[in-house]
């Protein structure tokens, strides 16, 4: 399951990000690390934003799709 | 200075980080509600301490390589090595801004950390433990509030206490002063204990190999790097053959035991680490958990699926109101400045009056005097001239007025008019134009140098000057927008549209502060990290017609097109265009292949502007625009006055023998190169060229060259310009005016593309790019219009066809295979 199958409110365990490396270090920076929780703010157009820690982090839907994720 | 201390600064982008440099050093610094603001290392002098330097690096997230942020942040804190760090951590999202300070932590320099927007932390009811992080990260932490502007100042004293003793935290200290080997450090300082079982191992073990290799206080950065196989670093230190495939077998023991890649298992235990030590120190309100927060509920609106672009498009349609519609404020303020202000004077407001004591002006305003009086002079010219009819023109737009029949009497009534004195209708405060007019007349220096100062000089800083109310309010405004938070949804808003051209969402902004002004605009792109969006919109910007362009337009609307009311709007829509279209087509060359597909932004919490971040906002990409007025126009506008008004052999010139100048010959000589566009006279050439100087010049120029031509006003003379090198006028000036809209933009704004660029090859293509497009616009223009206006198929025809067919292949044509997954 990936995170671009979640809708507005729900939330879900990150188990790993794929794809390009750049993004994928970029996204462990900003705290999207396994077991991290996630909660999607927002949600358009398969973009979303998603509530990371304390901040939120806007992604689109290629980026999404590269989230594997698991119920909480 | 030698002997100064140096403190770097180094935060998360949107920690405050900008916020605490200009409360300690008072230097106007870029501050933004928008990730990335801060790319170039800043310096300052700590306010108080005048051996102390503040340097502000820009916001990251993390010290890997992947960002020119990043680069530029951990090539000088690992290379130049500061005396000590000051790390800005956001008190309100401790545990993200802690994966940062680990690594900052691990660089073994004396560290001070200063949890920023703690009354906000306070406010909320959250708890943290500042001696239990201390202790963890030894390094000392401070809470502060740079906003409120408390304990900065005290967390940077601090900061320079432990960098004069060489202090390490309240971690392990060592014998001797200072800091890293030259102060004789024997032994690596204490760090952070953030990895764990045979990851710690393996590091240890990269440890010994490259003892030696590495200044000994950092030594664990740099095995971390080597075990994240930094390749950068990893060059750098230069290992050999054996030890590197020694150490490869350890890092892939660890990959092979955790099922992850090297970094993703440093990532991964830097926030193992960080959440055990929250656990202990990090006390969350529980009446907050999980609920949305105020910043939440505004962006379930202005993120929404439908009302989002509608809003976004309203706030535009806001800022063009304030900044250029008829009667707002934008363009009361212009007009204050190019015909008061900048000019002749002005009356300060509710101090004006009617004029009661003249005869003449009784019951009536200055202006209906000055119109009066205008028209009384023109009637006595007019009868003068042998002529039965008089007409005035409009100063800017050269645009004249209905005519009225002159007669004797009508001539003696008017010649007995005097010129309407302002002091009488109010009271009057003389612009600087009549001040320098003033002075000069005083000091009785010859007509030739007043021509300089007044026409040449100052009639060039003038121009640029009176444009600032404009730009002002552009800038105010997108500062206002950024400073609340609002331009990262903005940039996500747009994204998904965006992409499809190649662009990033973060390329609007540069696009919208391109409607004010070219050069903050092509500044602006530092935010994209993506280089190949980057790059794009540093070429495609400037299509947008800034406000200098502006003058073009409204020129030649009123004396080309007054029955084609959309023209002026119509430019616009073809900038647009011409940046989507652009868009497409560069995305399919092979330069800007295979985009990266995804997008990551953090969306900062939305708090209410500040004065001071909304001024240095503005004031900074504002004050680019005046230096341009100073540095660059104003010498350009000397030269350009100088080969206007002499001949070769440096003979002063009467306005009427302009065709005896230097200008005409230099004008004569690539007249052919805008043959083919319809223009292609001596005139039309120097006056595109001196547009390159400042694009409103193109219209200054255009009015002083065309004044031998037949007509009784500039806006005649213009008009019988292009009657004499064109059959079909209105087209030649379309096509003038699509050129001068469309070529690279003036050579302010080119510098600023080849320094944004950071290569001469870059550069060089975005100018061949714009003067691609203008030119092939022009071209089409003209000679498509002459052929649909029955004017026959020529050579130039068929160029203009292939040139289209070319545009449309290349716009057209299938995209790459390898772009596509």
């Amino acid at each position: 399951m990936t995170l671009a199958t979640l809708k507005e409110g729900e939330r879900a365990r990150l188990v790993r990000v794929s794809g390009d490396d750049a993004v994928k270090h970029h996204l462990g920076a900003l705290g999207f690390v396994a077991g991290t929780v996630v909660r999607v703010v927002g949600a358009s157009y398969g973009n979303m934003i998603l509530a990371v820690h304390e901040s939120r982090i806007a992604v689109n839907e290629a980026t999404a799709q590269e989230i594997e994720i698991e119920a909480v | 200075m030698a002997n100064s201390i140096k403190i770097a600064l180094a935060g998360n982008p949107n920690s405050g980080k900008t916020t605490l440099f200009n409360a300690l050093t008072g230097s106007e610094q870029y501050v933004g509600n928008w990730p990335g603001v801060t790319v170039e290392k800043k310096d300052g002098i700590l306010a108080g301490h005048r051996e102390v330097v503040i340097q502000d690096l820009p916001g990251i997230y993390s010290l890997s390589p992947y960002s020119a942020e990043e680069k530029v942040s951990r090539q000088f804190l690992v290379e130049e090595g500061p005396d000590a760090i000051l790390n800005i951590v956001d008190g309100t999202n401790i545990e993200r801004n802690l994966y940062l300070s680990t690594q900052l932590a691990e660089l073994g320099l004396p560290m001070v950390m200063a949890v920023n927007m703690m009354d906000v932390v306070r406010k909320n009811g959250d708890k943290i433990d500042f001696e239990k992080i201390a202790k963890a990260l030894r390094c000392e932490v401070v809470g502060i509030s740079a906003l409120k502007n408390e304990g900065g100042q005290e967390a940077a004293e601090k900061a320079v206490a432990m960098a004069k003793c060489g202090e390490q935290g309240i971690g392990k200290r060592e014998e001797g002063r200072g800091n890293g080997e030259r102060r004789g450090l024997r032994r690596a300082p204490e760090v952070p204990h953030v990895f764990t079982g045979s990851v710690e191992h393996a590091i240890a073990h990269i440890e010994e190999s490259i003892q030696g290799k590495v200044p000994l206080r950092s030594i664990r950065w740099y095995a971390i790097k080597v075990f994240e196989r930094d390749r950068e670093i990893i060059n750098r230190l230069g290992l050999g053959v054996g030890e590197m495939k020694h150490i490869e077998e350890h890092i892939r023991d660890c990959e092979k035991e955790l099922g992850d890649d090297a970094e993703s298992i440093i990532t991964n235990q830097r926030y193992d680490f960080i959440q055990r030590l929250m656990d202990k120190s990090l006390a969350l309100n529980e009446k907050r958990k999980g609920k949305a927060t105020l910043s939440d509920r505004i962006d379930k609106v202005v993120t929404h699926r439908i009302w989002a672009i509608p809003i976004f498009i309203l706030s535009l349609c806001a800022m063009w109101w304030l900044a250029v519609a008829e009667n707002g404020p934008g363009t009361l303020l212009t007009d204050w400045a190019n015909d008061g202000f900048l000019a002749d004077g002005w009356h300060l407001p509710f101090t004006t009056h009617e004029c009661r004591e003249e005869g003449r002006y009784k019951g009536m305003e200055f202006e209906d005097a000055q119109e009066e009086f205008a028209k009384a002079e023109a009637t006595v010219q007019a009868w003068e001239a042998g002529e039965k009819k008089a007409s005035i023109e409009d100063e800017e737009t050269g645009e004249a007025s209905d005519e009225w029949d002159v007669d004797e009497a009508a001539y003696n009534a008017a010649k007995e008019a005097e010129e309407p004195d302002p002091s009488q209708f109010g009271v009057w405060v003389p612009g600087i134009g009549a001040l320098i007019t003033g002075a000069l007349e005083r000091s009785g220096v010859s007509d030739t140098v007043k021509s300089l100062v007044v026409d040449g000089a100052w009639g060039g800083v003038a121009t640029v000057l009176g444009f600032v109310p404009v730009i002002f309010i552009v800038f105010l405004f997108l500062a206002f927008l950024e400073d609340c938070g609002y331009m990262a949804r903005v940039a996500f808003i747009m994204d998904r549209i965006f992409r499809k051209f190649g662009l990033s969402g973060k390329s609007f902004i540069p696009i919208l502060i391109g409607k004010g002004c070219g050069v903050p605009a092509v500044m602006a792109t530092r935010t994209i990290e993506n280089e190949r969006a980057r790059r794009m919109t540093t070429i495609l910007a400037t299509f947008i017609p800034c406000g200098a362009k502006t003058v073009i337009i409204a020129m030649f609307a009123a004396l080309f097109f007054r029955e084609q009311w959309y023209v002026a709007a119509l430019m616009d829509v073809v900038g647009i265009a011409i940046i989507i279209l652009g868009g497409v087509a560069l995305k399919k060359t092979r330069l800007f292949k295979d985009e990266a597909a995804s997008f990551v932004l953090e969306l900062p919490a939305y708090h209410p502007p500040t004065v001071s971040g909304v001024w240095h906002h503005t004031w900074n990409r504002l004050k680019g625009y005046i230096l341009k007025a100073g540095l660059i126009i104003f010498p350009a506008c000397v030269f350009l006055w100088f080969v206007m008004h002499f001949d070769w052999s440096l003979n002063l010139l009467a306005d009427e023998e302009i065709e005896k100048s230097i200008l005409h010959d230099l004008g004569s000589w690539i007249a052919w190169f805008f043959e083919p566009l319809g223009f292609g006279s001596w005139q039309g050439a120097a006056a595109s060229v001196s547009a390159e100087i400042a694009k409103e010049q193109a219209t200054a120029t255009l009015g002083l060259v065309a004044a031998n031509m037949d007509g009784s006003t500039t806006g005649s003379h213009i008009q019988a310009l292009f009657g004499a090198v064109s059959d079909f006028p209105k087209l030649a000036a379309l096509s003038f005016m699509v050129f001068n809209l469309f070529v690279p933009p003036c050579m302010v704004a080119i510098a600023v593309t080849f320094r944004e660029m950071g290569s001469q090859k870059w550069g060089w293509f975005a100018v061949g790019f714009q003067l691609f497009v203008g030119y092939a616009l022009a071209l089409s223009v003209y000679r498509l219009g002459v052929l649909f206006a029955g004017g026959g198929f020529g050579v130039w025809t068929a160029l203009a066809v292939v040139v289209d067919l070319f545009c449309l292949w290349a716009i057209f044509r299938p995209a790459r295979k390898e772009a596509s997954k």
